[in-house]
This record gives C-alpha cells, structure tokens and sequence, in this order.
C-alpha cells in the first residue's frame, strides 16, 4: 500500500539514523603511558617533568625521562598509581626530590603528592593554594597564597611538614602570595609576589627563623618577586618580574644584608650550578648565563630555536642543561636538552605546560634500566605459610576440600601479590607467612620494605588500639637456590631488647587439641591441609600488651617495628628498615639487600570478645623499586 | 472549516502581514488550528528563501527541555556547550564558528552582553515560549533591522502571543512542574484582551533546583580492571531564579502594531565549577538580574512602504563572589546597559522587487567593580553604528535572491584605534525549478564579523585593546523538499506531511580572538591569532504521519557532520586538527506518538535521543585530550484533558533514561538519570 510505504520509509530512515551512531561509548579508560626514545645519548638517572595543565583541566602530569635509556615516558605517574582517582590533578606547581622521595606541589587540587623515587604514591599532604617547596633536615616547607584561615589582607602562609608523619607541624604567616622559597642558615626565605594584586604588587622578601618560625623580617627586594635561588656563596637570587608596564623585571643578587647587585633582565625563570646562573630571557628567548662570583653576564648565551613559542621551565645540573618550551599553554610543550657548548642534544614532547623539572640520580642509578620496567614494587611469591591454630585458619585464606599446603601457599600469593590487597591470617602466636620479590630489596638509606596489615588505633588515640604485633625476619639466598632456606635475621623492633620479651619460646600445636571454639568462628582451627597431627613453631613472645580502657579490649601500640601495629596510613609505622637486621646473638649485621621476608606472629593473648591476637598481613611493599 | 482558516488567515496577515515574523507567526497559530482540529491541508509552498529549523507550539513544550538550550539540542549544525544541572550555563555554538557568532532575539530584538558576547540560554524558559527558530546566515525577510545582518547564526525566540476567540476575553495559563534535584518551576500566564485590538500578556516564573544531583567517575585500566569507581553528589549548584514578564500588543487598522514588552530576570546559583583531584566543591556563588524594555512599533503606507521602529533599554547586573578560601577571594559586581534604537524601511518597487535600508545606533557601557584587586569604578562604553542596505527580487516562480550590504562602525571610548567601518556583504539565492513542487536549491554565501567583547578589550591584564573583529566567512547550499498528502477526508484516512533538507558549508573563521600566553609567565593576552576552516553537512528531516484512529506520528531527525579544523599555522602541533568540543558526528531523533480522543483529549508518548560524537576537549587530538561520545535517551508520556472550561495537561519525563554518567564539557559531569513531571491548567 501507498501509504504504508511511506511509513517504512520513516520506519527504516529512524534506524538507519540510530545506526548512523555506531561510534558508542566505551569504558573510559585511564591515560596511558606513552614511552618514546627520544636520544642513543646516555646520562645518569633520570629526570622528573611536571607539566602543569591548565586550570580545571586536571591535567597536571608527571612525566619522567630515563636519562640512561634515552626514553621518555609520558604520564609516568599514572603507570605507577593507575588506581589514583582523578588522577595527579589539577595544575602541578612545583616538583622537588628530598630524600628518597620524591615531592610535587599541586596547585589546584590544594595537596603536596609525596611519592617514592619512583613516583608511586605514599601519601599527601592537603595544603589550600600550594605554591612552592622548600626543605630542612627533616621539614618540608610550602609556601602557600592563602593560609589555614582566610585573611582578611590576603596575606599567605609559609607550612611546615614533618617528612616523617606527613602532618603540618607549624605556619607562619607571610606576605601577599608567596612563591618560591629557599632555606640558608637556618633561615627560610620566602618572596612575596602578590599575585592575585594587579598593580598592587608586592616586593619583599620575608626571613623566617626556622627555629621559632616566625617572621624575622620583610625586606623590600624589587616588585613582584617570584622566584628565589640560592647559589653555593650563600646569596640569594631573586627574579623580580616588575608590573608588566613601565616597571621592569629584574634579578636582584641579594647576600642577605645587602643588595649586591641589580640585574636589569627578564627572567622568567632562573637556575644556578656550580658558578653559573642560567636565566630566561623569555622576551629575547635566550637563556643567559652569569657568573655567581662576580655576578657579570657572560657573553655565552643559549639562543634557543625559533620554534620556542614559550621558554618556561630550566634546570642546570652537570652534564647539561634542560630548557621546556610551554607553547601556547594549551597544548603539549617540548623539553629540550643542551650541552653547556649550547648544542642542543634531544628534545621530547611533553605535556601542557612543562614547568618543573627534577633530576634523580644516584639512587635510580644503578639498576635503573633494568628494573624501572621489568620490576613490580608488590610481593610476587608466597614461599611458606604456617600459621598457627587460630580463629580465622582455614577461612584467611579458605582451605577447601583437597587443598595441600601448596595449594593454600598459592591461595597467599593470590591474596597478596601485585597489591590484591587480600587478607592473610598468621593464626595464634607462632604462625608465619614467607615471602619476596622478582628482586632482591635493597638496604637503602631509610626506611625499606612497608608491610600491611589490619591494626587500627582506638578513636581518638594513636597510643592505643587493634595491635596484633608481627615480628618481621629476613634473609639472603646465600645458597642462590632461590629458596628461603638461608639464614633468617630478625629486624629488632623497639621491644626486643625489653626484659618481658622471650626470644626462645616454643609451641606445639596439635589435631587433638582443637575443641575450642568462639562464638563466631566454629570451623576447625587446626591448619585442615596439614597431614601431621602436631607441629611446633618457635620464635620469640612479646609480653601481652592489652589493657581494658572505657569497657573495650586494646593493646598499646608498639613504637616501631612490627607489623599489623600501626594503621596502614602511618607510612613510617608500616615501614622496615633492613639495617635494623640482627643475628641469633641479637649483633647486627649489615645486609646490602635481602632476598626473603618472614613475618610470625609474636603476640599471645587470647581476648575474650575477639578471640586470640593474630597477625594479618594485606601486602608488601619494596620502597625504593621502579616499575 | 474553510470559514475558520480564513479567520485565521485574515487574523495573521493583520496581525503581521508587514511584520518580520509574519509567516512564522501564521504558521504557529495554523500549526495550532490544525492540532486542535486534526485536519490535514496543503500547506502554501515554502517561501524562505533560507529555510530556517523552527520548533513551536505544541512539539517544542512536549519536548523533554526546560529551557530554551535544551530545545536548541535538537537543531542540526548546532552543537550545545552545557555546564550540567539546572543552574550550569548553556551556550550554543552554531557551525563551529563559535558562540559569539551566534547572536539570540528575543522577541525581535537581540540580547546583548558586551561584557563577554555570551548568552546563557539555559535562562530562557520554554514556558512561554512559542516558537524557536535558527537561521544559518541570516532571516530570509529582508525587512529587519541592520543588526540582524550582523551575525552568522540567528536564533529567534517568540514568546507566546494573546489570540483571542470570538467572545474570549481572558486566557490564564498555571503549571507547576517539579522534578530531581529539588526542580520546584511554578509558571502562571494571563493574557487579557483589552479591546478588540489591544491585549495584555503576563507571565512569571519560578525555579528552584539544589542542584544536588549524584555523578560517577569510573576508569578501568587496559586489562578491563577497575581503577578507581567513585560517587559523589555535586555541590553548590543550586538556583533560585524569578522571571517576570508583561507585554502589551496593539493592532490597529490592517496594517499597525505595536508592542511593548518589559522582562525582569534575578537570579541566585552556584558555581559548582569543575572536578579534579581533591576538589569536589567549590564555593563560588553569582547573582543576576537582567532586565530590559522593549517597544516595537510598525506600519505600511501606500501597500508599498513599511516601516519599523525598535527600541530598546537593558539594565544587567552581574555580582560574583567566590566564598572558597583556597582562592583567589573574589568579589565583583558588574553593571552593563544598553540603549538601542532601529530604523527599518522597506519598499516594494515592483511585485517582485523589494528594498530596504535599516539603521541601528546601540549604547553600551559597563562598569566594573572589583572589591578585592581594589580595581573599583571601572567604566568602558562603546558606540556602534550600523548600516544596512538590501534586496530581493523574484524572477518569476523559479528564482529568489536577495542580497544585502550591512556597514558596521563601532567605536571603544577607551580604545586607542582608530576605527575603521566594515563593510560585510550577503548574497542568497533560492532556485526552485518545479512550481508545483516544493523542492528548493538554496545558496548562500556571507561575511560577518564578531566584534571583541569589554572582556577581551579590557579584561584585567588580560585585555587588549588593539584588538581586530574576528572574520567568519559562510558559504553554504541546500536542497530542501517537502510534500505532503492533502487528500485526507476523514480521521481515519492516512496522511502525512514530510520535510527533507542538506547543506553543505564551507566555513572560514579568520583573525579569531583567542587567549595566547604573553611573554611573562602565568600571563595571558587576547589576541587575532587563529584561523579555522569548516566543512559541514546538516541533514535534518521532519516527518509526521497520520494514521488512522486519530493516530499521529511525528518524528524529527537531525544528523550533522563537522570537520572544523585549525589552519593558523603549520608549525603548531595542531595544525590541521579538530578544534576543541566539536565532534565529527552528532545528531538527534525525536519520536512522538499521538493520539486524539473524539472529544478532543490527547495521550502521547515521547521518545528522544542525542547524540554527540567523540571529539578533543584541547587543540591537540591526542588520547591525553580524548573526550568519548555520549548520548542520553529521553521518554515523556502526557495526556491533555478538557475539562470544561479548562484544558489540563500532565506530562512526566525521564531523561537519560540509562542513566550515562559522561560530561559536556570535561570535568563538568552531567546529570544521570533524572524525572520531571509537569501538570498544566490552561483557561
């Protein structure tokens, strides 16, 4: 029929539109990491770019160059912490190394993301319209635009973070938006650049006593302060933008009494090594040199390239000098790297707004090449498990009809390795869990290997709360069987040396004596893939440790040393150092790297409500491994 | 019925035979007479020589759209820049010549911000909206003021107008409509005749939305694994805005009309702002009030020579304050005004050649306060005068073209520059070969230019007041064809009215004022740097079948191809790509089923869906910038009811039915699923 037709062809031009479409969404998948060699050249280490993306955009970017490999890795962070919701965040401000970690400012997402030398993530610290870092002994310090309460003259804040907890220990408040900020003597140097004050600028310079952190001083510098370096003489060098009009940038060399000198160029940014001070001249797009001696300009100047839309970001390190191009802010910048002859050797692409620069050497050094792609930071074999008879064997993890040692050894790895972040129960006192790497763990400066486990501290408290205290051992495959059949060292946590300790207990367990149950928990205790109808574990017995405070049942959290004692959000808490290593004799030994970890459980109590303390552990971590 | 249509007929052609929206205005109220009686009769061949999109009456409030933005998702060539919720500014972006190309009537007359050149249309209610209507290019009637000639894309908003039956004297229209998030949209209308040519309208409005609406990011990694799934509910996006209107409408012998129309909008929200890492609130807050006075006054002598006079006087004041301490703290308050007067004439020469020349002066002038910089009492003003000169002529049946020359001269008191008048020029033509027909080959090719906003002029460090207009140049064609079955007798007999039309565009967008990085760090300078080159296809079709048992079936399709590249420079690593947001594909499909029960109710369903097609959210089109597409589906069911003397309607709507968590513009997330009822007494 006529009509009908009609409607079939209305019909069929619906689909056919509905089809048009096929273009469907999909899962949105995390950005991925996008590695380039970019030069044969080899340096040592490597070096961190932080771009810093445009606000609102959320695409600040860790990006890392392998010096040694040549290779440049774009969204290096993303590799190293995929699980990071919405990623690094919104505008990157400042990056800087401090011991073996690494520390990035991130402006917008109001947080300091500090991270191993491998950019995984260990924790951050929430500071509102972070700017830039500093570092003294064992305290970071972030200036800051605004400080933890609103001022009323929009004066900024200068942090202090304690590196070993994460936490803000002390502020000082400021002048108008600070920037960036340098330690000397015990002084904290911080320049005001007010920012946020068009045509209002500030100009000083504020000195802080580190040991009162309070503001000493506020010296007038030059206006719009923004940057400030120190140079191995112990003076300062401040790049002082002027107001954009009739008032022009300038460095100002300042000794810290006198003004030593006025340098009158653009700079917007500066970098000093050794005897000489690079600064961008981003107007002549030149990159010029000073001696730091005598503070002359060098007729040697880095003519960048006429593809330089934007030079942004400089570093001089010894064996070459990096120059970021931002382009036009909203689209990928260049990194380009120079010879001190002014030859340029690589470039790279990078993110937007390549800002920051970062160079890691020494402790990515060695074995960087190799492992920084092959080696995961995560367990990768369960040897043993043994744990003792306890209310959670056979369930942490579940023994099933037929299953072997083995086969529960297999159910370990799963629950643990590569950060499943499974529960593995180590039963009542004695039972232990072994296991290791795809590398040996190297004994480094600081803390080494983080272990987790389930502890908890009681609501308001961090002396008291759910501590099933761990004793962690560890050993080298001395025989390179490749099993944990080597001499095991115990790492001394802070009771050992304590009277109440017995390093020379002993138990045995047996079939027989599994009758007792609680109310929650009515499986077998007795390990059910065991053949044996007894077995003995030996080790050491912490004296009990609970205490009864406002009708709950909780132990005293030990200072350091064991594992499942401190909550996994207390870095430091969960974390093993391999010099803590002693023999049988309790002598220390000095290991370079260790191959195996054994962690028993050394706590003996049985609580009424909650049955016996055991051990658990959800995870290990090599702090210093490259992905 | 003949008699009816005739009144009708009569009633328009007095109503607006000289007026610009004439043809419009008859078809709104034909269009309404039909629906109202369900009889099906050829319409008169299309006339417009650039064949506009249109949605009204009765389509556009069955729509599932609260405001005037979501309306203009369904036009083909238009792609929508949407912040999400009820209170997220919408602007529209009309064949990737960008927003400010774009240029919004109310009634007429134009909606100004000379502070950004931005109109957010998710202010605009569809309440008492009746017809909406987009021109690419310009209107086809030659008879408009010299401003309209001015812009690449127009788009026209009719609000309803009083018709009156014999002995009818008053209308009263009260709805209240309700929904997620808090939606509480109270509307009452009052249209009053006070004699037999001169009526009263009255219409104010009330929205309310929290704004809290649940958004979900979640990202795997390559092997499928989740990484991070997370819920949050936005903040701060709340809005509370008032609209109130009053218009009064005379028409005098056959050929007079007037009409006055006051709008006072004021508006509280929050900015909810965007979502990145750590941040999931802000506290940004922004109030508005928009008013304006508008009167129109037309006539024609000697059935040759018509005549009009528009004038007009906008007050905005804008207040933004940012309560978030982590911020730069912020606290401004702007106020713009707007004096404008057009002189427009016409004259028929022949029956087949008209003239006009239309002069327009506009005032504008803000002044700027920002309390925290201490950067208070800043004033900028500008004078723009325009000139416009046009044609049409008719060769015979087959041929229309029309070509007009519109001289523009605006002056910035504060800039230095001289000024230099431009000269833009427009040429259209309609070729329709068949005279019993109704298929049409239209052409067209225009300059217009977009002139740097106070923003871009004087924008704090920002600004720069040596700024040239940005230069868009148009060329487009089309074939349209329409045809329909008018051989129905009864209800029960099939018919069907259906429409078809493609374009294809060249565009070309040069000197365009873009944000470029000074040569100081962290600062930003506006600058003519940037040229992009358009390739489009529009491809929409209309299409509405009778059926019988009272049966209607009506759907509306719209498919649009954009390849609108950067050309600025080779050197850019973006040369040749995709400019940001706009995707190669998008599209939309609405279906509505109908029916009429014989006593005159009606029960439908409504079904739509959008589509918008992957793109780049930055100038680079790489994966860090890869933006997926998304598309929502849409139901309504209504049913309207007469009860005498009152005609009741309920609607209820669920968008995005499927619930899709995907955001317009990135880290601005959207709405998911989400219900508005409506119930509607009409008097």
């Amino acid at each position: 029929m006529y009509f009908s037709r009609q409607i079939l062809i209305g019909c069929w031009l619906l689909a056919l539109s509905s089809w048009l479409f096929t273009s469907c969404r999909k899962d949105e998948v995390i950005y991925p990491t996008i590695p380039t060699n970019v030069t044969d050249e080899v340096q040592e280490g490597g070096l961190y770019v932080l771009c810093e993306g445009n606000m609102g955009s959320n695409k600040a970017r860790l990006d890392y160059m392998n010096l040694e490999t040549g290779t440049y890795y774009a969204n290096w962070y993303g590799a190293q912490n995929p699980k990071q919701v919405k990623e690094l965040g919104d505008v990157g401000n400042d990056i800087a190394v401090y011991g073996n970690r690494l520390y990035a400012v991130i402006n917008c997402s109001h947080k300091v993301e500090v991270m191993d030398l491998q950019a995984h993530r260990i924790g951050q610290v929430d500071i509102a319209n972070c700017r830039y870092l500093a570092f003294h002994g064992d305290k970071a310090y972030v200036s800051a635009y605004v400080g933890s309460l609103a001022d009323p003259d929009l004066l900024g804040s200068v942090f202090e973070i304690d590196t070993a907890t994460l936490q803000i220990t002390r502020e000082v408040k400021v002048g108008h938006q600070p920037d960036e900020l340098c330690v000397v003597d015990d002084k904290l140097y911080v320049v005001n650049s007010g920012g946020y004050l068009t045509d209002r600028y500030d100009s000083t310079l504020s000195v802080i006593d580190l040991a009162s952190f309070t503001e000493i001083e506020k010296i007038p510098v030059g206006l719009n302060p923004t940057r400030i370096r120190k140079d191995d003489h112990g003076h300062l060098w401040i790049c002082c933008q002027g107001n954009y009009k009739d008032i022009l940038p300038q460095v100002v060399v300042y000794d810290r009494t006198n003004v030593l000198k006025r340098i009158p160029t653009p700079c917007a940014n500066i970098s000093i090594y050794g005897e000489t001070a690079y600064i961008i001249d981003n107007e002549a797009k030149t990159v010029k040199t000073i001696s730091v001696e005598n503070y002359v300009l060098s007729p040697f100047t880095f003519h960048l390239s006429p593809s330089y839309e934007n030079p942004y970001g400089l570093l001089a390190t010894k064996d070459a000098l990096y120059v970021t191009d931002a382009k036009n802010y909203v689209s990928s910048g260049v990194l380009h790297c120079y010879s001190y002859d002014g030859h340029e050797r690589w470039q790279a692409v990078t993110g937007d707004i390549p800002g920051h620069l970062c160079r890691v050497g020494e402790a990515m050094q060695t074995d960087t090449t190799d492992t920084i792609n092959h080696y995961t930071s995560y367990i990768q074999h369960v040897y043993e498990y043994m744990p003792a008879m306890g209310q959670f064997v056979n369930i942490l993890p579940k023994y099933e009809e037929g299953d072997d040692a083995e086969a529960m050894i297999q159910k370990c790895e799963k629950a643990l390795a590569n950060n499943a972040g499974g529960t593995v129960t180590l039963g009542g006192w004695g039972g232990y869990i072994t296991f290791g790497f795809d590398h040996p763990v190297k004994n480094e400066e600081g803390r080494d290997i983080r272990i987790l486990g389930n502890a908890f501290y009681m609501a308001g408290s961090t002396e008291y709360g759910s501590s099933e205290p761990g004793i962690v051992l560890v050993s080298v495959d001395e025989n390179a069987n490749g099993l944990p059949d080597d001499t095991w060292y115990e790492l001394k946590g802070c009771l050992y040396d304590d009277p109440t300790t017995d390093h020379a207990f002993s138990r045995t367990y047996t079939r027989e004596s599994d009758t007792i149950r609680n109310a929650f928990h009515d499986q077998p205790y007795y390990p059910q893939w065991l053949t044996a109808d007894a077995y003995t574990l030996y080790g050491a017995k912490l004296a009990p440790q609970s205490v009864t405070i406002s009708g709950q049942n909780v132990q005293r959290i030990l200072e350091f040393g064991y594992v499942d004692n401190k909550p996994n959000t207390d870095l430091e808490g969960t974390s093993f150092d391999i010099s803590w290593a002693v023999d049988a004799n309790g002598n220390a030994v000095q290991l370079d790297s260790i191959h195996f970890v054994r962690v028993y459980n050394a706590a003996d109590e049985i609580l009424e409500l909650t049955g016996e303390l055991s051990t658990e552990i959800t995870g290990a971590i090599d702090l210093h491994i490259n992905n | 019925m003949k008699k009816r249509i005739f009144f009708i007929l009569v009633f328009a052609q007095c109503a607006g035979s000289v007026f610009a929206q004439s043809e419009a205005e008859f078809d709104s109220i034909y269009n309404r007479f039909q629906i109202e009686e369900v009889e099906v009769t050829a319409r008169a061949l299309n006339k417009d020589i650039i064949v506009p999109q249109t949605l009204k009456g009765e389509e556009l409030q069955r729509l599932n759209a609260l405001s005037v933005a979501d309306a203009l998702r369904y036009f083909s060539g238009v792609q929508l820049k949407d912040y999400g919720g009820v209170g997220g500014i919408k602007t529209i972006n009309v064949r990737s010549m960008g927003s400010q190309h774009t240029a919004v009537y109310y009634n007429g007359i134009q909606l100004g911000n000379a502070q950004n050149g931005q109109v957010d249309l998710g202010r605009f209610s569809l309440d008492n909206m009746e017809e909406i209507q987009l021109f690419n290019g310009q209107k086809s009637d030659i008879f408009q003021s010299a401003r309209e000639f001015g812009a690449a894309g127009n788009v026209y908003l009719t609000t309803r107008k009083p018709y009156f039956l014999p002995n009818e004297k008053v209308h009263v229209h009260a709805q209240m409509r309700c929904g997620s998030f808090a939606l509480a949209n109270p509307n009452v209308g009052i249209d009053v005749k006070l004699t037999d040519g001169l009526s009263l309208t009255l219409d104010a409005e009330y929205v309310y939305s929290d704004g809290k609406y649940p958004f979900r990011y979640r990202r795997v990694l390559p092997n499928g694994e989740v990484a991070y799934d997370t819920t949050a509910v936005r903040q701060n996006g709340d809005v509370n805005a008032v609209r109130a209107e009053i218009g009064l409408h005379h028409y005098y012998r056959t050929t007079g009309f007037w009409r006055v129309h006051a709008y006072n909008y004021y508006s509280e929200r929050g900015v909810p702002g965007a979502i990145v890492n750590n941040v999931w609130k802000n506290g940004e807050r922004l109030w508005d009030r928009n008013s304006f006075v508008q009167a129109q006054w037309q006539d024609e002598w000697f059935n040759r020579w018509s005549t009009r006079l528009l004038v007009k006087y906008a007050n905005d004041y804008t207040h933004y304050q940012n309560y978030d301490i982590k911020l730069l703290p912020s606290n401004n308050e702007y106020l713009q005004q707007e004096a404008y007067l057009s002189f427009a004439n016409k004259v028929q020469i022949f029956n087949w050649w008209d003239m006009s020349v239309a002069y327009d002066y506009q005032y504008n002038t803000l002044k700027r306060d920002e309390w925290v910089s201490g950067l208070t009492d800043q004033r900028f003003d500008r004078h723009s005068h325009w000139l416009s000169a046009a044609t049409a002529f008719n060769v015979k049946e087959y041929l229309r073209l029309q070509a007009s020359v519109l001289m523009t001269s605006i002056s910035n008191q504060q800039s230095a520059i001289s000024v230099q008048p431009k000269f833009t020029p427009g040429i259209f033509a309609s070729f329709r070969p068949y005279p019993k027909i109704d298929l049409s080959l239209n052409a067209f090719y225009k300059q217009s230019y977009r002139y740097p906003t106070f923003n871009d002029l004087y924008y704090t460090d920002l600004g720069n007041a040596n700024l040239r207009p940005e230069l868009a140049r148009q060329h487009s064609v089309e074939v349209a064809y329409r045809f329909s079955n008018d051989k129905r007798q009864t209800t029960n007999d099939f018919g069907y009215e259906l429409s078809f039309s493609a374009s294809y565009y060249y565009n070309r967008v040069t000197d365009k004022i873009i944000a470029y990085p000074k040569g100081q760090q962290f600062r930003w300078t506006m600058l003519n740097l940037g040229t992009v080159k358009i390739n489009g296809v529009d491809a929409k079709a209309d299409m509405s079948f009778y059926l019988p048992l009272r049966f209607v079936l009506r759907s509306r399709l719209g498919y649009t191809y954009q390849k609108a590249i950067d050309v600025t420079n080779p050197n850019d690593t973006y040369y040749g790509h995709q400019i940001p947001y706009i995707p190669w594909h998008s599209g939309s499909v609405v279906a509505e089923l109908d029916w009429t029960s014989k006593r005159g109710d009606h029960y439908g369903f409504s079904y739509s869906f959008i589509y918008v097609g992957e793109r780049y959210s930055q100038q680079e089109n790489i994966i860090y910038n890869y933006v997926q597409p998304w598309y929502t589906h849409d139901l309504s069911i209504y049913g309207e009811w007469n009860v005498h003397p009152c005609r009741l309607k309920a609607n209820i709507e669920i968008n995005n039915l499927l619930g899709q968590d995907y955001e317009v513009i990135q880290n601005y997330p959207m709405p998911k699923q989400n219900v508005r009822c409506t119930l509607a007494v009409k008097y």
